[in-house]
């Protein structure tokens, strides 16, 4: 053989064996068969409510200060104080605006009721030194209740919605016994797990923080419970001893249409996945890579392909300039990572998609998202309302046990928005989100009723942030479901798919699994001016389905079932 | 007997078939270099098996008590043979104990699941930004060399292009440990170091964070922007140890000794 041809036949075989690695290096998707096509008809009632706000429009996000902060009574900030707090939305009131609630971790937890126009009105609660907030109609007598996780060894506190005691006030909430949920506590979870039309809760309790404050590692309290609403109370299951659990979601991470429970943990654990066979939950193994620390889950479908993609965060420097990594590193080599056979964590963010071995795969580098800093809360939603499902993620840490070496312990960074480009995700540093606050809880909704996803964020030592969307590009329909015959009055689990002549959206209904926080129950679909609503399905969660052609393409629509 | 000769089986006649074996024989030292080999082990597990030396100082002994019986060796390459075939011989078994230790490396932390900062290789300290940085710019200068002196063919030109991106990802990585430092230390931060980040390629790299590159097709390539640097160096070493003996091989079957 000529001498001169075996270099080109060495690169032509090392191209096709990185050519032979790219096909192989992840199985191709499942075909896309979300949802089943044809299930029973649940007939539904659907109201169109017009939007009271006004947009107001700049082109970007503008920043405003909430009246509320945590972590600024404290004269220094340790771990695990450090983690802070989150904040979740809904309506409260019932008068058609989402109020916001702030947990603390060294005060009272406020209540901040939404006036219109942006404006708040600040409502303490003596919910103290509170970690996750839930709000969740766990009754089903049609207001939104609040539920915390607490700092060290508090459990649960329910706070119960007793509606207004006079036309024209504020509904009181008054602190209920919880019976029979006494776990250790700092996520939690909502769904109704069985199908019995309840709503169940699954705890993750923080191994650490238990252990600064005494507890002993084997404490049964300890560990991830699901807590499973019947008809004579609350009945709880231990699905592991062990738990660094800094989130929880309800998901159906298999497609049989049945959720399973996901827990993302801190440090060396890895995340575990239930399964439910029949009455008993089993460990799954699904995913072939995790983030190392992982911090929240979010997922949604960001090709509208009808696939969910889930998203989790973990601590790694957005940029690699040489004063960024020196910030980090002292801290980095005190993280020293265990490693095990089969370890399948990264200290990275991953993006996981679904493959036809119905494993998990990380795309994370591929679409640029995989470094958002030292990373808390994260979502998707459709901010530009193109529709496709951006990303925000919050970050920054301050701990003078970790960061001593920065100016007053904190790792100053800018929260990430990343902006859905269809094949990937980019940057949007135009849409001027990066705030420099150090976010740890944080949610979308539509806070100035004006249709598009504003974002309100609870910041560590500083004040709470709204970030109000003036992009004023696009259009929206919002949906929220009332389901009355349940107690699972806001159908948390339903999937809904709006079909346009763009592209079918999806979203579902739930209460929890971004960082420490709690979403509305109300829906936004975000798509471009001009397109044509064909048709909403709602896929309730006892398995039947509302279909309506030709809704509306602006607006609140009201189901009721 | 003053001088040693291969004594392998004829049908196989592994020196004319691979004549870089010939080259790489001791020949006449081959008594002084066992001999080395032997003590080097002997003296170094009896004092790691005592607790007088850690392991990396032991390997060092090794090397050492190796040296002398290879210096001589490489005097030999040189009167008989030249400069060309003494670079060679000399560049492929230094590059050879380099790929061992990077082998050394892989092994603790994919079979022995240690971390990335303890799968160290048997030579702890020498992984360290300036060794790499030195060893990568002594190859290549030893592959420019070569050329120089001759060596010719399209493998040996493949090898100096990997060689040369090699030695500026340890350049790039070099340049950034020093600024690093300087940026620990004017935070007062002097007890921590900032060896092993990542370089050009690999997780967290240039190529995977670069406003340009970021989220394109080139971090859909496998390993391009997600492995981590101990297996992007150990496949440097690997790809580069691989050229050279390709390379090797055809220079000495068109120039025999």
């Amino acid at each position: 053989m000529n001498s001169r041809i075996l270099p080109f036949l060495f690169l032509k075989l090392a191209s096709l064996l990185l050519a032979s690695l790219l096909a192989g290096c992840q199985p191709a998707p499942p075909p896309a068969a979300p949802l089943p096509a044809s299930l029973p008809a649940a007939p539904a009632k659907l109201t169109h409510l017009p939007l009271s706000g006004n947009p107001v429009c700049s082109g970007s996000f503008v920043s405003h200060r909430l009246d509320f902060t945590t972590g600024t009574r404290l004269r220094e900030i340790g771990t695990y104080i450090s983690n802070g707090a989150g904040v979740a939305a809904n309506d409260l009131d019932q008068d058609g605006l989402l109020d916001l609630v702030f947990a603390s971790v060294d005060g009272d937890s406020t209540l901040l009721w939404n006036e219109g126009g942006l404006n708040f009105t600040p409502q303490p609660l003596p919910a103290r030194f509170t970690r996750a907030v839930s709000t969740v109609d766990v009754d089903g007598d049609g207001w939104t209740d609040l539920f915390f996780t607490h700092r060290g060894r508090a459990g649960i506190s329910f706070w119960h919605n007793q509606g207004p005691a006079a036309v024209g006030e504020r509904p009181r909430f008054e602190l209920h016994p919880l019976t029979g949920v006494d776990s250790y506590a700092y996520a939690m979870g909502w769904g109704d797990s069985d199908g019995n039309g309840r709503l169940d809760l699954v705890t993750g309790s923080y191994g650490v923080e238990l252990t600064q404050h005494g507890v002993a590692a084997d404490d049964p309290q300890a560990g991830v419970h699901l807590h499973l609403q019947q008809e004579d109370g609350w009945h709880t299951q231990v699905l592991a001893p062990d738990a660094e659990t800094l989130s929880l979601a309800f998901l159906d991470l298999t497609g049989d249409g049945h959720p399973e429970i996901w827990a993302a943990n801190d440090f060396g654990l890895e995340d575990h996945v239930w399964t439910r066979q029949g009455n008993r939950w089993q460990r799954a193994d699904l995913f072939a890579q995790t983030s190392y620390s992982t911090m929240t889950i979010e997922w949604g479908d960001i090709a509208n392909n009808g696939q969910l993609t889930l998203f989790t965060t973990d601590m790694n420097p957005y940029d690699i300039h040489p004063r960024t990594l020196a910030a980090w590193l002292p801290t980095v080599t005190q993280l020293a990572a265990q490693k095990r056979a089969d370890d399948v964590q990264v200290m990275a963010n991953v993006l996981l998609t679904r493959a036809s071995d119905g494993r998990w795969h990380d795309q994370a580098t591929r679409q640029g998202v995989d470094a958002s800093g030292w990373s808390w809360a994260a979502r998707y939603g459709d901010l530009d309302q193109d529709g496709l499902l951006d990303l925000y993620v919050v970050n920054g840490m301050i701990a003078a046990d970790l960061f001593g070496h920065l100016p007053n312990a904190e790792l100053v960074e800018e929260n990430q928005a990343y902006r859905n480009q269809g094949q990937r995700f980019t940057p949007a540093p135009e849409w001027q989100l990066g705030s420099t606050a150090s976010g740890r809880g944080m949610l979308m909704a539509d806070l100035d009723n004006d249709g598009d996803l504003d974002i309100a964020v609870n910041n560590l030592r500083s004040f709470a942030q709204l970030h109000e969307n003036q992009l004023c590009s696009g259009a929206s329909l919002q949906v929220e479901l009332q389901w009355l015959s349940t107690q699972n009055r806001s159908a948390l689990g339903a999937q809904l798919l709006l079909t346009t002549d763009s592209g079918i959206l999806r979203r579902d209904v739930r209460a929890s699994g971004s960082y420490l926080s709690g979403d509305p129950t109300r829906l936004h679909f975000g798509f471009p001016t001009g397109t044509t609503l064909q048709r909403l399905d709602i896929y309730w969660p006892d398995g039947t389905l509302s279909s309506f052609e030709n809704p509306p393409d602006h607006g609140l629509l009201r189901v009721t079932r | 007997m003053t001088q040693s000769t291969l004594t392998l089986p004829n049908v196989l006649d592994l020196p004319r078939l691979f004549p870089l074996l010939s080259l790489l024989h001791p020949r006449q030292h081959t008594r002084l270099v066992l001999a080395s080999l032997g003590v080097g082990l002997l003296v170094s597990y009896t004092a790691v098996a005592l607790g007088m030396l850690p392991l990396w100082a032991a390997t060092a002994l090794v090397l050492a008590i190796l040296l002398p019986a290879g210096l001589l060796k490489w005097h030999d390459d040189y009167r008989r043979y030249g400069t060309t075939a003494v670079t060679l011989s000399i560049l492929v078994t230094t590059q050879g104990v380099h790929t061992v230790e990077h082998i050394v490396q892989w092994i603790q932390y994919h079979l022995f699941y240690l971390t990335m900062r303890q799968s160290n290789g048997l030579l702890s300290p020498a992984n360290s930004e300036w060794v790499h940085f030195v060893w990568n710019w002594l190859v290549l200068a030893a592959v420019v060399l070569l050329l120089r002196s001759g060596m010719r063919g399209s493998w040996i030109w493949l090898l100096l292009a990997v060689a040369l991106f090699h030695t500026v990802e340890h350049t790039y990585t070099f340049v950034r440990y020093q600024i690093i430092l300087r940026e620990l230390t004017a935070m007062d931060v002097l007890n921590v170091t900032a060896q092993g980040l990542p370089g050009i390629v690999g997780r967290d790299g240039w190529l995977a964070r670069s406003e340009w590159t970021r989220g394109t097709w080139i971090c859909s390539l496998p390993g391009l922007t997600t492995a981590v640097r101990l297996d992007i160096h150990f496949w440097w070493n690997t790809l580069e140890m691989a050229l050279l003996l390709v390379a090797g091989h055809r220079h000495l079957r068109r120039h025999p000794l």
